[in-house]
């Protein structure tokens, strides 16, 4: 049986399965008896990458298939600072699976969406996810936060997805709320309202806020990046979703 | 009654057409595409559970039937005029005839129930099949399958009416038929109240807010149990409950109709069969009005639902003055005919108005649910109450109207209020005919998704569903506001059995019986209501518990490689919903009896007139807020609010899983309840007023 590497970023994790990236999708989300249920992205990197700091090469031996030949579905080779140790060149593809378990795969694109106008509201997934707002576009706010920091905060590595603001982008203070399911509506729009006033260029909404969003919510797609480079995984439009990825479109908009 | 028989004929002749065009409707729903394999499969599922509950339902009422008829046929074969005197003599003949049409009556209202519910169970994945060609042929075949239901349940009705009537010349044997129709109606609708509601509620706990699954998922163990109950509550209850409306009130007129012109036989008998006169016009007008329901290419299937019952209104009208007219009849009863259409317009499309997402309350309730559940309960419910004064003041008008009217024309009031009724169902083959249009197409739209069919047919099925709900929240207030109509008609009935028997009935509130009977009779709508609310709960603990278990035990259910066991859903639900229904059936039909024994014939006046007042308004209150609440729900998933997966959005989860059991088990079930308390008490007044404690 194949053994292949996963990244997962919720939460942050390297494991090593048996499965195949839509079957572990599935496990992950619903599969276990004993774990939590629920979103989960995870990026499947190339078998053959290794690290000094991350012990890949036990965790595959480890990973054996059970006494009765079933595969063998999760070896957790790490839990901590794993994004920050794997180079961006060895993530071959984004899964991005729903509450109960469908599983959609993302291929990455080389072009990163050009930056839009008014404000931006941004969920960090890993290694922190703090609830961000931002007068910064997607490369702006991954430069900030990684490559060219101007406060004491910055990570060696993000994984992020920029949100709908719908109205609010424009016009924090009196655009309408329509499908924003987002809690304290009031505070985030205060939020806004304060970037568009005060010199800061990002400010935080929420420090404590899970890392889980809704996917309906995401307005273009994935980002993650290291001091080297940022890798963006569009998701595809609602309307291709429906078609084509109908199961997966319609548990993501529950 | 020489110059009224032809009527009469005339009355079962329609009968029989509306019958044959029903089965002529049942066959061409047959002949459609029944879809892929897939589609198929899940369909004969559905059917098969639907078949199973009704199965066990029919059984226990046959011995419920069974069991009331013998009480029936040994109580009327004496000869009550006489009872508690040394004349009495025994006339086993008449107590088996009124045994016979009550068996009769329960027969009629089962067949219909049944042909509406095997037809709806094949018109469904047909209905999806036929989407692939476009929302026109798709609403065809749901909307004539849904004509099946209709026209049967008419045509069964007047062929019944008619035929005992015909036989008997008794119009209260023809009690007997209706008090049969009503027994297994009251049963059909609170069972299939309660198990539809069962099945969806544990199926949105589990699937929708503990693991996330979206609706009509098939790896929801109880997704089927939820399909069933569509059909069982939305088809075969509701239909039975318009079944029971339409006899009852149109018996309660016919023995009203007998206590007039007491010395002018032709006349009597003339006013005797006006009602069968208003069914048999009534079935003429719906069997033209359903040919005018069709959608266009892009057409709006619930403008093509409102115009049928438009123009079958309409038809109706002009038919009943040309006979009016042309037969001499006093005027009064065509007034109250109108007033009676009328009034079911506009109760219905109030019901409408307070349900539908274009509209204030709703909106104002979806809007308040971002502060969490309790606001949204407290609007929601506050709405519902309000929607009960339009509602009551078209049925109070509607009252005055034909009672005056009647009178200033020579008739008695109460008759006219009585016509009013009858006018109101007697269009009852339409108003049906949308209402179980209403299952059908959710029932294709959930075959739709199970099945993985194509976009395009899930498409057309989204629309077509939400027409079917505004077409069920109208049939709503028509069958609440007949049934309203219905009760103080057969309250009439009652005095007037009563007064036959030489007890002039006084019911005032100054004499304590009547009080204590006021008191007991308000009290009933709302204890049968916690009873079959509680009854949903109860089964829908036991059902959360066998998902969880299924789900626990078999994680391939969930991660899609394992088939999970509808058929223990299903088993529980049925089950569930038979046991439940032997208190809140006892109740109704044993409890008017009891209170009329023991204190007496005012009291039980008193008693009928307590629960007509809060069963009404429970009714309404129910059905509107439990509709409020559900489209509150669905406008904000439309994108207000915060939308699919807000803290509004939680809230009015909340709001619809209260309404649910509101809209579909007790508020319903309020209608066929008082009908039932109110034959109970016509059928044995005159027993009571024989023998009776106090």
């Amino acid at each position: 049986m194949t053994i292949h590497l996963y990244l997962s970023m919720m939460p942050e994790a390297l494991i090593a399965s048996m499965l195949t990236p839509e079957e572990f999708g599935v496990y992950y989300a619903v599969g276990a008896r004993k774990k939590a249920r629920g979103q989960a992205i995870f990026f499947e990197i190339a078998p053959d990458f290794r690290s000094d700091f991350l012990h890949i090469e036990e965790g595959m031996r480890r990973c054996v298939p059970h006494d009765d030949g079933s595969p063998k579905r999760s070896i957790y080779i790490s839990v901590y600072r794993v994004l920050e140790h794997i180079p961006l060149d060895v993530i071959q593809r984004l899964y991005l699976v729903t509450h109960d378990g469908r599983v959609l795969g993302v291929e990455a694109h080389e072009e990163i969406p050009k930056d839009s106008e008014g404000l931006h509201l941004y969920q960090e997934i890993a290694p922190v996810h703090p609830f961000v707002v931002s007068t910064l576009g997607p490369r702006e706010f991954y430069e900030l936060i990684v490559k060219n920091p101007v406060t004491l905060l910055s990570l060696p590595a993000i994984c992020f997805v920029e949100l709908r603001l719908g109205e609010l982008a424009e016009d924090p203070k009196y655009g309408a709320v329509r499908d924003l399911p987002y809690s304290s509506i009031e505070h985030l729009r205060q939020c806004l309202v304060d970037l568009s006033t005060k010199t800061v260029h990002t400010k935080m909404v929420d420090r404590i806020h899970p890392a889980s969003f809704p996917y309906r919510m995401m307005k273009n797609g994935l980002f993650v990046g290291n001091a080297e480079w940022l890798l963006y995984f569009p998701l595809p439009s609602q309307e291709e979703l429906r078609a084509k990825y109908y199961r997966w479109w319609r548990s993501a908009n529950m | 009654m020489p110059t009224s028989q032809p009527w009469v004929f005339v009355t079962i002749f329609a009968g029989a057409v509306s019958v044959a065009v029903a089965v002529w409707l049942y066959g061409w729903v047959h002949r459609q595409d029944a879809g892929t394999k897939k589609a198929q499969e899940v369909a004969s599922w559905i059917r098969e559970g639907a078949t199973s509950y009704l199965r066990r339902l029919y059984l226990a009422l046959t011995l419920v039937a069974v069991a009331l008829g013998i009480i029936i046929a040994i109580v009327f074969s004496f000869d009550i005029e006489h009872l508690g005197t040394e004349a009495i003599s025994v006339d086993p003949l008449r107590g088996g005839g009124m045994a016979l049409a009550f068996v009769v009556g329960a027969v009629c209202s089962a067949v219909a129930g049944y042909m509406g519910m095997s037809v709806a169970v094949a018109a469904n994945v047909r209905s999806a099949a036929a989407a692939n060609e476009g929302i026109n042929q798709s609403f065809r075949v749901a909307f004539y399958a849904g004509s099946v239901m209709g026209l049967a349940m008419v045509g069964l009705a007047a062929i019944g009416m008619g035929t005992v009537y015909l036989l008997t010349g008794d119009p209260e044997i023809v009690l007997g038929f209706s008090f049969g129709a009503s027994t297994l109606a009251l049963l059909a609708k609170a069972g299939g109240g309660i198990y539809t509601k069962t099945a969806d509620i544990a199926a949105d706990l589990v699937g929708k807010v503990e693991l996330g699954i979206p609706e009509d998922d098939p790896r929801n163990p109880a997704v089927i149990a939820d399909l069933v109950g569509d059909n069982v509550g939305d088809v075969a209850g509701m239909g039975a409950d318009i079944f029971d409306s339409y006899v009852a009130s149109t018996v309660a007129v016919m023995l009203l109709g007998a206590s007039l012109f007491q010395n002018d036989a032709v006349l009597q008998a003339k006013y005797t069969v006006f009602p069968l006169v208003l069914c048999a016009l009534g079935i003429v007008a719906s069997l033209i009005g359903i040919r005018f329901v069709r959608v266009g290419k892009n057409g709006k299937p619930g403008q093509a639902l409102n115009r049928g019952t438009i123009i079958t209104c309409a038809i109706l009208a002009v038919l009943t003055t040309a006979v009016v007219l042309l037969g001499d009849y006093k005027l009064g009863v065509l007034w109250a005919t109108l007033a009676g259409l009328a009034t079911g317009i506009v109760v219905g499309f109030t019901s409408d108005y307070f349900t539908s997402s274009e509209n204030r309350p709703v909106i104002e309730t979806a809007r308040v649910s971002g502060s969490g559940a309790a606001i949204n309960i407290i609007t929601g419910f506050s709405y519902g109450l309000i929607s009960t004064v339009p509602s009551i003041i078209g049925i109070a008008l509607a009252t005055l109207i034909s009672y005056y009217l009647a009178e200033w024309s020579g008739l008695s009031g109460i008759y006219g209020v009585g016509i009013s009724a009858v006018g109101m169902l007697s269009v009852s083959g339409m108003i049906v005919s949308s209402d179980a249009y209403g299952p059908i197409v959710d029932n294709a739209r959930g075959i739709a998704e199970m099945a993985g069919m194509s976009q395009k047919v899930i498409d057309t099925a989204d629309v077509l569903d939400a027409a079917g709900n505004t077409a069920k929240a109208i049939t709503k207030g028509f069958a609440i506001s007949a049934a309203a109509l219905t009760v103080l008609t057969l309250f009439a009935a009652y005095a007037e059995v009563v007064g036959t028997r030489g007890v002039e009935l006084s019911i005032s509130l100054r004499d304590p019986m009547v009080i204590v009977g006021v008191l007991l009779g308000a009290v009933t709508p709302p204890l049968f209501s916690a009873l079959t609310m509680l009854s949903v709960t109860d089964n829908a603990f036991k059902m959360i518990g066998e998902i969880r278990r299924q789900f626990r035990e078999y994680p391939g259910i969930l991660a899609g490689t394992e088939k999970p066991d509808y058929a223990a859903c299903v088993d529980l639900a049925a089950q569930g919903a038979l046991m439940s229904l032997v208190l809140p059936g006892f109740l109704a039909i044993f409890l008017p009896i009891l209170v009329g024994f023991v204190l007496g014939p005012e009291a039980l006046g008193g008693f009928l007139g307590g629960s007509i007042f809060t069963g009404i308004i429970f009714a309404l209150l129910m059905s509107n807020a439990g509709g409020l609440w559900d489209n509150a729900k669905k406008f904000i998933e439309s994108g207000e609010h915060g939308g699919t997966g807000s803290d509004a959005h939680k809230a009015s989860v909340v709001g619809d899983t209260v309404g649910d059991p509101f809209k579909d088990t007790a508020g319903p079930s309020l209608n066929t309840l008082i009908t039932v308390m109110s034959l109970v008490s016509s059928l044995f007044a005159p027993i009571i007023a024989a023998f009776h404690l106090f």
